[in-house]
């Protein structure tokens, strides 16, 4: 399509007129305000759905037994923009690589998903999940104990049926 | 001392109501700017969220107070209370209900039915200008200061269109009481807004300038000023310049009422016709001009009340649905309305119609047919205003102001030496 | 160019389409690298034999039939070798494609990960899937002793480890056993390379990471950490080391390639003392002893009085310096001793009773001198005193009751009434000690890893460090703080950088006139004849 050009006409001096134009805008805003259909979601009682890549705050997938699928590989803390990822890593009882430490603030993330996309054993993830007040600065930096007990569904960062986004 | 103690519990009465219906108006206020936006407004606090304004309250009361470190104290704490007193000392004259007649003795439903009732009003509305513009200096604040120089010119500049639009309806009452406008438009049987239609729009326009609000919330103009002559405020004191404002409001909303609207009256109803006449309540004269004593029920004060209360939300219903219709005027189209648009169409409206009332008195016109010719006339004014003044001269917009003679700036005909090294040069350089 | 050609012992040869010219006996793989062109490989290190059995460094040379292992084929005059040809690309792909058969590709969990020659020449060359639909062969992990961790499943059997204990170690420890792809890594004994003082080099040289370090376990990601090019100072020998730093912390220590000082290697007495570098308990202010407390002061206050109260002190004054501190330091403390009209300096010394040497290259040992720069000391007039465990020998000290300075010796022997009846008592180190109590002006120093400076070893070699952690807050470095308090008292200018300090060293040390920071480089440079070799 060529692009065009749309010609604005003013108005001349003499075609204007602010009595008119006022009552006209107050036809058109009383029309509004006795239209019933509000474009407010009464939150609390009306849940939003969030898309399924919607990526909200963390969660760490655990094994069955209760372990964190982490095997603290660092490509996490390496990938994040914000730097908001803490990991140390260790070797638990059964000779497996695991985090010692692993904390992730969510006050400096900036949730692009990009741990979840490098993680190597789809350990972490950004989560559908947006409610995360707090009353202190600190419970914001979520401790491995934190993520794992989350219960929020995980993000998916693509569409399964349509992983091209074509 | 029966003067006494109905003057004490009707001052009470009406200054907790008062009070209350401001602390209302600013929950009305939310939820009609939501409902034009297609909100649902505050509906949290209490059903349909009438508590918010308690909830605001408390929360008022309870904020930190904040003073300026390089404010003028005096000044900076007299504001508030300048804005405020004022404001609320106004709806004293207003009439709001027919008296009541009690076994104690007749009460009249007004606080002080006093002989100099408008320019009772519109002295205190004069007060009003130095509560906003203390604050302004007070604060030492640029945008506050702004804000305060702005409210002052505004007020000064409108009170005159104020003034000149109620004119006409002492001209045809005779009289500066309140009560007595209420009883002339009983008895003329036509409200003031019929024959006094282009006052009646004057009247409006120069009262929302009178209050700040939008259009001509200039003083606040929270795009260029922040939030004005009360940036500084906070707490309490911030609450007591939003009380003000409803207040004015409300207070404006009455006097459209009661000056145009017929007041407490009941339209196309004769039961409600009552007068404190030289020391006895009246219905009407008879022919020969004798008065008509009046012993009406505790029930016509009641309505008459509901009457006046209805008119008057509905003006501050139009105060709130105009504010959240129209945009800000700039500052020179709000002076350019003022005087060079309100004043003289003011004054040639007052002469014309004075012109006309002169006439139909010599000519012995009386009763509904002066009425009828008077708004006759007046349409004819309006219609003149409506239809050829406001022709891109009410406000002049951006767009115009290249053809508008008046508003033309002069500054464009200065020569200006060629930039050099431009290409061709301006011609006669 | 031509010039070199003519020369008997140099060969002229064409590497991809580029000259280069070479001394006769060159490999191709080095000949190569002079260019800036490092042929892939596994089994080949400069410091070791060349098997010439992992089949990765096949190039093509014309004229020869089939694909040469450049690792061990000599150059020869007018050769023309391809190392990005066709075929040779074909064979490394192929090549990489069975090393990674069996290879668990369990980078995630792996420490060499991010410095791992076989993720680099996948990644470069690689198939980007494998083929092999067999199961892979595991063999688990195993304890090889000592600091050694072996993770059979992720070696490549380069033997790079087997030769350096058979070559370089003399100590043949490991051996290959079985064959084919069951073929695996394996020590002789239980105690595996348990106490072979050299072994911690085979985690270096590992180019995969079959070998790992058990103190770097996990630790710490290859990535994140900072190389900081430094000396290692627990010997006088004098190693060029990399400190690898995260977060302000060392996490290890690696050797850094000098033939003429350590090759490529570094003994385990010196690869596994870091961890003072990184201390916590720091002096992290002046302090001054004022009526019997020390308070805080900032540098310009405490400077002020000190230079003040040392110009009037008694004399001579007396000072205990450390073999740890650079030339620079231990310079700038006989410039403000003599200053102050002379005086005695000396320095304690902890000794070993033996050395240990590298078989391998017998110049490379453990010292016995535990200390970096004794010879520096030396040189600068400073006399050792004390026993060979570096306790004793001040007895003339701890009484003295003029002035007495301490620089960097924390006098852990010493009682806390050390200096009590001193007039006057400057203590300069950068931990706080007993010894230190009774100090009349306490001054915050850097460690050697947080500043620059140089190091005389054991043969007379000057050799820099630099600077690999961040001191803790206002601690400066001693030839700072000393040269701070010489200009004061005699005037002069105060060196702005450690390498106008070595300047101002070299005016009071002969042996030191000639160098300058410039010339000694990242290699060192000898101030005496070089020391012959014992036995050689």
């Amino acid at each position: 399509m060529a692009a065009t050009v749309k010609v604005m006409r003013r108005p001349e001096p003499g075609e204007t007129s602010y009595m008119r134009a006022t009552l006209k805008g107050m036809a058109l805003t009383f029309k509004h305000l006795v239209n019933p259909n509000k474009v407010t979601r009464q939150y609390p009682e009306e849940q939003p759905d969030l898309s399924p890549r919607w990526r909200g705050t963390h969660r760490m997938e655990v094994h069955a037994d209760g372990r964190p699928k982490c095997v603290a590989c660092g490509l996490c803390p390496t990938v994040c923009p914000a730097n908001c990822i803490r990991l140390v890593g260790g070797e638990d009882d059964q000779g497996n690589r695991y985090p010692i430490v692993y904390e992730i603030d969510e006050f400096r993330c900036i949730f692009c998903g990009m741990c979840q996309e490098v993680c190597p054993v789809e350990a972490i993830h950004v989560g559908v999940h947006f409610e995360n007040a707090e009353y202190t600065r600190e419970r914001f930096v979520y401790d491995l104990d934190r993520l794992m007990e989350q219960d929020h569904p995980s993000t998916l960062l693509w569409d399964p049926s349509d992983p091209r986004s074509e | 001392m029966a003067f006494w103690v109905t003057s004490s519990l009707k001052v009470f009465v009406v200054f907790s109501v008062l009070l209350a219906v401001v602390a209302f108006m600013t929950l009305a206020e939310r939820r009609i700017s939501a409902f034009i936006q297609d909100r649902r407004g505050p509906n949290r606090v209490g059903p349909f969220g009438i508590l918010q304004p308690v909830a605001d309250g408390i929360k008022n009361i309870l904020k930190e107070e904040t003073m300026p470190a390089t404010a003028n104290r005096t000044f900076f704490v007299l504001a508030p209370a300048l804005a405020i007193v004022p404001a609320m000392l106004t709806f004293a004259v207003v009439p709001f209900a027919a008296p009541l007649v009690t076994p104690w003795g007749t009460v009249g439903m007004v606080i002080a039915d006093i002989p100099i009732g408008i320019l009772y009003i519109l002295a205190l509305a004069s007060l009003g200008v130095y509560g906003l513009f203390l604050a302004g200096w007070a604060s030492n604040n640029k945008y506050a200061f702004l804000g305060g120089v702005r409210s002052a010119s505004q007020m000064v500049s409108y009170e005159v269109a104020l003034g000149l639009s109620i004119i006409p309806v002492l001209m045809l009452t005779g009289n500066v009481t309140l009560t007595e406008m209420v009883w002339q438009q009983q008895q003329m049987g036509f409200w003031f807004v019929f024959p006094l239609s282009l006052a009646f729009v004057l009247f409006v326009i120069s009262a929302f300038a009178e209050t700040n609000r939008l259009p001509f919330d200039l003083p606040e103009a929270e795009s260029e000023l922040v939030t004005g002559y009360h940036t500084e405020y906070s707490s309490m004191k911030f609450s007591m310049f939003f009380i003000a404002e409803y207040s004015h409001i409300l207070t404006a909303a009455a006097l459209m009422a009661t000056l145009f609207l017929g007041g407490w009256s009941i339209p196309l109803w004769s039961g409600d016709h009552l007068f404190w006449y030289e020391g006895m309540l009246i219905s009407g004269f008879t022919q020969a001009g004798e008065p008509v004593a009046a012993d009406p029920g505790w029930w016509v004060t009641l309505l008459t009340f509901l009457s006046f209360a209805l008119k008057t939300a509905f003006f501050v219903l139009v105060f709130m649905w105009v504010r959240w219709t129209l945009p800000r005027f700039r500052y020179d189209q709000v002076m350019h309305l003022g005087w060079k648009v309100m004043l003289p169409i003011a004054l040639g409206y007052v002469m014309g119609l004075a012109a006309t009332v002169l006439v139909l008195d010599q000519l012995g016109v009386e009763g509904f047919l002066f009425g009828a010719i008077l708004t006759a006339v007046s349409a004819l004014a309006t219609a003149i205003f409506v239809f050829v003044v406001d022709r891109g001269r009410l406000i002049a917009g951006a767009a115009v102001t290249g053809t508008d003679r008046e508003v033309r700036s002069p500054v464009r005909r200065v020569q200006r030496p060629a930039l050099e090294g431009s290409s061709g040069g301006a011609p006669g350089s | 160019m031509a010039e070199n050609s003519q020369t008997p012992e140099s060969v002229t040869l064409t590497i991809d389409g580029q000259e280069v010219t070479v001394p006769k006996g060159t490999t191709i793989l080095q000949a190569a690298e002079t260019l800036g062109n490092r042929i892939p490989h596994y089994c080949y290190h400069p410091g070791l034999s060349a098997p010439a059995q992992c089949r990765l460094c096949l190039v093509e040379v014309e004229g020869a039939p089939k694909l040469q292992p450049s690792c061990i084929t000599e150059v020869r005059d007018d050769q023309v070798v391809l190392t990005e040809s066709e075929e040779a690309t074909r064979q490394r792909k192929g090549v990489l494609e069975f090393y990674l058969a069996n290879h668990p590709l369990d980078c995630p969990i792996c420490d060499q990960s991010g410095e791992c020659k076989l993720q680099d020449y996948v990644h470069a060359e690689g198939r980007k899937h494998g083929r092999s639909r067999e199961p892979k062969r595991v063999f688990g992990r195993d304890d090889f002793g000592g600091d050694i961790l072996f993770y059979g499943d992720r070696c490549v059997m380069c033997t790079r480890c087997v030769r350096f204990m058979n070559e370089m170690s003399q100590d043949p420890r490991l051996t290959v056993v079985e064959r084919g792809n069951r073929s695996i890594i394996d020590t002789f004994f239980e105690e595996g390379v348990e106490g072979s003082p050299y072994a911690g080099n085979i985690v270096d040289i590992c180019p995969v990471g079959a070998l790992v370090s058990k103190d770097f376990l996990h630790k710490a990601r290859a990535w994140d950490l900072d190389h900081k090019p430094t000396i290692c100072p627990n010997c006088s020998q004098g190693c060029n080391i990399d400190l690898h730093v995260r977060d302000n912390r060392v996490q290890r220590l690696k050797p850094r390639a000098n033939l003429e000082v350590n090759q490529y290697w570094m003994c385990d007495y010196g690869r596994h003392r870091y961890e003072w570098m990184n201390r916590d308990d720091r002096i992290g202010t002046p302090l001054v002893n004022r009526s019997g407390t020390q308070v805080a002061e900032d540098w310009p206050g405490a400077l002020k009085t000190l230079s003040g109260r040392l110009e009037v002190g008694v004399r001579p004054v007396k000072a205990v310096a450390s073999p740890f501190a650079s030339n620079e330091d231990l310079a700038a403390l006989r410039r403000l001793v003599d200053g102050l009209g002379g005086g005695e300096i000396v320095y304690r010394l902890p000794r070993a009773d033996r050395e240990i040497p590298l078989p391998g290259f017998p110049k490379l040992s453990r010292r016995k001198d535990l200390a970096p720069n004794g010879r520096g000391a030396e040189i600068l007039g400073m006399e050792r005193v004390g026993d060979e465990d570096g306790s004793g020998g001040l007895d003339e000290f701890s009484g003295y009751t003029g002035t007495i300075i301490v620089l960097g010796d924390e006098l852990a022997d010493q009682e806390p009434s050390f200096g009590e009846q001193a007039a006057l008592y400057l203590y300069m180190g950068a931990h706080p000690t007993s010894a230190a109590t009774q100090a009349d002006y306490l001054l915050p120093t850097t460690t050697h890893a947080e500043q620059e400076g140089t190091f005389t070893n054991y043969e007379g070699r000057v050799q820099r460090f630099w600077p690999g952690l961040q001191g803790p807050g206002v601690a400066r470095p001693a030839w700072l703080v000393l040269s701070a308090l010489a200009a004061r008292i005699n005037g002069g200018p105060v060196p702005t950088s450690a390498a106008e300090a070595f300047m101002q060293a070299a005016e009071i040390a002969p042996e030191f006139q000639g160098l300058a920071y410039d010339s000694i480089g990242t290699r060192g440079a000898l101030i005496n004849e070089p020391v012959a070799l014992p036995g050689s």
